[in-house]
């Protein structure tokens, strides 16, 4: 085996000297013979002709010996290669219809896998990846858990013998600077040991060690290689030097390698901070650093020859160490349950952690497999391309099989013809995908949260691309291949080739699997759009056009009320007031209430909302009966409470809940509430499912450290107010940007995957049109141009255009009802897998499925229109004298 | 000239790896090796040796090196390597065993039957 590779490759390489060596070989054969000859008594003259008869056709041994060594295999490659080459250079329409076709198929797959590979599959730059494991924690009930607490990262990184390191991370953002001059910047709050973990070296200064993550060391950052190169100025005078971080200055001791930007994907961290050094930059985040907040997700690398079942193992028995050191002595029984409870679990983790995983991957995969029924109907056109063509090179063919080339060979030119298609328009595929994978992260990124990947296509999506041109190439070249060769020389080339017409079933059978491929598309595309629809025409039960929301700060004692009465002041401003949260804004709140006299739970049961006297009026929220909060509600006065109408139907059915009193416990503390008004459901914290039982408490009777937001109601015609509301609020709040975004937008932001789904599924569900549209187009032109002579007798015998034109789109018919009829069930199996994603509407609704049907055909008709308009323009002398 | 039989199919590369596993030899020595082995009781295609000797070259067990021939000019020389000698032994015996059958069974009587 090794000796044939040799061989091969020797022979590859020094082609010529191959040639050569073997016609030397010969020559000095037939000139020994001669010799030889001479010397038993011929004349020299007979002798060399007797050596040459001897020896037989030079030529025939030389192709035998190349053969032999496999060279001419590769030589016919090549011949069939430059052949195809110049068969599409003869045909240009053919093959730029083709390729374009299979550039447009095989690059909305490229895209939407490029797409897929750079959250789900691209390895972290860093050491070794694959060796890297994320710790899960799993409940009794099954579901697993991989945020931990800071103390947990900790004990589970001291165990020793357990993992060479073990490191917690978690994105943030921070201000940095001051003045003008303050604006975000992304960071990761590490555990110590994160860069031993990822096993990186830094590019230039040091990077953090477990002795930077202790409280009260100095703070100090790693910057990202990007950001010391774009904001700190890529020099050496950089590191060392304070950068301020909400006006606390914290030195950036190191730079990370370039490509590394953080452990978190999705996003990237321009500096890389120590968790312990928080509390010093937000002295309120101190409880971050306890045992009751699980936000830090872990990645571990194993001991060098330690198994992953063996760490496993390991971990596994020191868990209840390490859960014992993570709980509050002062927890109750349960909550010190949910983290004893759990067993641990070992996940690889070489491609890093991000949440818009379990947010995409879903919708990422019926992409997929949208893109695949889109470069199937693709195939099925260049199929019927080959098919017809294939007709038209029936003569071609038929000579070279009558001159004794056989079937396999033609076959394998065809083949390899078909493999050209495919690999020219996987190279386009490839541009396109570049192209488009900056518009398809901006369509999966909003303001607040922009996604940060490189959908750059790497040696994954190169090597995806090309696995699915050869697959592509298979699909469309095998068929028309085998169809086409089977031909008998005789009759084509005896008679002239109209007689001898192919009569394929392969052309309808393929039209009317992509009648039933697009049907399913375009249906999966009208239920996204109208998904989409449904929710942003859906009455939310508050107005959010013509609202202003500034966060202003996320963890802090509450805002003075003086600051919205100068708000108000402010022209155009309706109305104004705080809240803790906003609707949609992702963020939530919520607390154990429920009637008075009842034991609380210690679970959460209803979702909170601080919020000021006027908050309802802003947010045009009807109070349906009871009042709004007022100025006189205040720390000083009776505690009061106002409900949603889901919270009094679900506590107080049948009844006012007015003057009814709730205990509830209020950050921390329990409280008695009287409700004092009815508030209309709303959809608060998602569009979809039903209004959360919720209750509003007023923003002035709140007490410790809240998340303030401002939100501002303005007149239609109002101008940007965002110069004013900085002047008027940034001395207020100095280590806070103040960003003014639309209330409207942040709604809009909540349907980023309905969004997502209706634009790219539409995208494609039109491409799928487009594609089909061109199938039909081109089947019925070839079949009417290969019919004109049939035509051209029909019309002489009397037929009318109409019957003709009717002749012709009747080729359509057959196809198209059996595409609906394979299409619309297929559609409807195909949706229980998306069933989840929709809104408003269920996969079956007929609506749908006729809005698609009457689409679908539609577009056949039109496509089947032009051929069948020149059908009828056909001159039936012209036709006849054809022959 | 003695009265010459067809080559069987199959058994040129055996020749060829027995004349060359007496010694290296080019491809027109290997001819006239077997010529002189046979007795001239073989009729070889001359040409045909080529593409047997390349794909035995190929498969690794011979094997050619360029050098200079008796009369001074170069010529490629084959020699057997020990992937060639196994598979020499290998078909000599299989040889021996089809030739004793084939033997036996054409001597075979009627009245053995």
């Amino acid at each position: 085996m090794l000796a044939r590779l040799r061989s091969y490759a020797r022979t590859l390489r020094a082609r010529n000297a191959f040639e050569d060596g073997m016609d030397e070989e010969m020559r000095f054969h037939l000139e020994r013979r001669t010799e030889d000859l001479v010397r038993r008594g011929l004349s020299p003259a007979d002798a060399a002709r007797r050596a040459r008869l001897e020896f037989g056709s030079i030529e025939k041994q030389k192709d035998l010996a190349r053969a032999g060594v496999g060279v001419r295999l590769l030589d016919e490659l090549r011949g069939d290669v430059s052949y195809a080459l110049r068969t599409f250079v003869r045909n240009k329409g053919f093959a730029a219809t083709a390729i374009i076709t299979l550039a447009l198929g095989i690059g909305s797959n490229a895209a939407i896998f490029s797409l897929f590979d750079a959250l789900m599959l691209r390895w972290l730059p860093v050491n070794h990846p694959e060796q890297l494991l994320q710790v899960l924690k799993m409940s009794p009930d099954g579901t697993s858990d991989e945020s931990f607490s800071y103390p947990m990262v900790r004990a589970i990184d001291a165990q020793p013998d357990l993992f060479a390191a073990a490191a917690g991370f978690s994105p943030a953002s921070l201000t940095i600077g001051s003045g003008t001059g303050m604006r975000r910047v992304r960071v990761a709050y590490v555990s110590g040991a994160f860069y031993d973990a990822l096993g990186l070296t830094p590019y230039e200064g040091r990077l953090l060690t477990r002795a930077d993550d202790e409280r009260g060391a100095p703070p100090v950052a790693v910057a990202s290689y990007d950001f010391w190169r774009q904001q700190l100025g890529g020099t050496l005078a950089a590191i060392s030097q304070p950068v301020l971080l909400r006006g606390v200055p914290v030195v950036v001791i190191g730079v990370s390698p370039p490509g590394f930007a953080g452990a978190t994907v999705g996003t990237v961290a321009d500096l890389t901070i120590p968790a312990a050094v928080l509390p010093q930059l937000v002295p309120r985040m101190d409880p971050l650093l306890g045992p009751g907040n699980s936000w830090l997700r872990i990645l571990a690398r194993p001991r060098p020859g330690v198994s992953v079942g063996e760490t496993t193992a390991r971990l596994g028995a020191v868990w209840p160490q390490i859960t014992a050191r993570s709980i509050d002595p002062r927890w109750s029984p349960t909550r010190k349950a949910s983290v004893t409870g759990t067993r641990p679990m070992l996940t690889p983790g070489g491609t890093g952690w991000t949440y818009l995983r379990s947010i995409y991957v879903k919708p990422l995969q019926v992409l997929m497999g949208v893109v695949a029924l889109v470069l199937l109907i693709g195939c099925a056109n260049v199929a019927s391309l080959m098919l017809a063509r294939s007709s038209a090179r029936q003569k071609e063919l038929a000579v070279r099989l009558a001159i004794g080339a056989s079937r396999e060979r033609l076959i394998r030119q065809l083949l390899v013809e078909s493999l050209m298609l495919s690999l020219l328009g996987a190279a386009a595929a490839l541009v396109i995908a570049k192209v488009t994978g900056g518009l398809l992260v901006s369509i999966v990124s909003t303001a607040r949260t922009q996604i940060v990947i490189d959908p750059t296509p790497n040696w994954h999506v190169i090597a995806f691309t090309a696995g699915v041109a050869i697959a592509t190439a298979v699909l469309f070249g095998v068929a028309p291949a085998l169809q086409s060769t089977r031909v008998d020389p005789a009759p084509v080339l005896k008679d002239d080739m109209r007689t001898s017409t192919m009569r394929s079933r392969l052309l309808p059978a393929l039209l009317a699997s992509q009648m039933a491929l697009s049907l399913v598309l375009v249906i999966g595309a009208v239920l996204f759009v109208r998904t989409l629809r449904n929710l942003k025409t859906l009455d939310p039960g508050f107005h959010a056009d013509g609202v202003l929301i500034v966060g202003l700060d996320q963890n802090g004692p509450p805002v003075s009320a003086s600051v919205l009465e100068q708000v108000r002041q402010l022209p155009d401003v309706r109305s104004a007031s705080f809240s803790t949260h906003t609707p949609l804004s992702g963020a939530s709140w919520s607390e154990p209430a429920l009637p008075a006299g009842r034991p609380l739970p210690e679970r959460d049961t209803t979702l909170f909302v601080g919020a000021s006297p006027r908050f309802f009026e802003t947010l045009q929220l009807p109070i349906l009966s009871g009042r709004e909060f007022s100025d006189a509600d205040t720390r000083q006065s009776p505690a009061v409470a106002i409900v949603n109408e889901a919270y009094a139907t679900r506590y107080f059915p049948g009844q006012s809940p007015i003057g009814q009193r709730l205990s509830a416990i209020v950050r921390r503390e329990k409280r008695d509430l009287e409700i004092v008004g009815l508030a209309r459901n709303a959809n608060t914290s998602s569009l979809r499912g039903r209004p959360p039982l919720t209750v509003y408490v007023p923003y002035g009777q709140l007490t410790g450290d809240v998340p303030t937001q401002l939100e501002i109601r303005v007149a239609g015609s109002a101008g940007d107010l965002t110069p004013a509301l900085q002047r008027l609020l940034q001395p207020l709040l100095p280590n806070v940007p103040i960003d003014v975004e639309r209330l409207a937008a942040q709604v809009d932001g909540s349907l980023i995957r309905e969004r997502m789904m209706a634009s790219l599924a539409g995208g494609f569900g039109l491409l799928a049109l487009v594609l089909a549209a061109v199938g039909i187009y081109g089947l019925l032109a070839y079949t009417v141009a290969r019919r004109t002579r049939e035509i051209g007798i029909r019309m002489a015998l009397g037929a009318s255009r109409a019957g003709v034109i009717a002749l012709v789109l009747g080729g359509t018919r057959l196809p198209l009802l059996i595409g609906i009829a394979v299409g619309a069930p297929a559609a409807w199996i195909a949706s229980r897998w998306f069933e989840s994603m929709l809104f408003g509407l269920k996969a079956t609704d007929a609506a749908v499925i006729g809005t698609a049907i009457v689409i679908l055909v539609a577009v056949a008709q039109l496509a089947a229109w032009l051929p069948a308009r020149r059908a009828a323009r056909v001159d039936p002398l012209v036709a006849l004298r054809q022959e | 000239m003695a009265e010459q039989a067809e080559l069987l199919p199959g058994t040129l590369d055996l020749l060829i790896l027995k004349a060359l596993s007496l010694g290296p030899l080019h491809g027109y020595g290997v001819l006239l090796r077997i010529e002189q082995m046979t007795r001239g009781a073989l009729l070889v295609e001359q040409g045909a040796l080529y593409p047997a000797l390349y794909r035995l070259e190929h498969q690794g067990v011979i094997e050619g090196t360029w050098g200079t021939s008796e009369n001074n000019r170069r010529a490629k020389y084959y020699s057997v390597t020990a992937a060639g000698r196994r598979r020499l032994k290998e078909a000599t015996d299989s040889w021996n065993r089809t030739a004793a059958a084939m033997t036996a069974a054409l001597k075979a009587r009627p009245s053995e039957g």
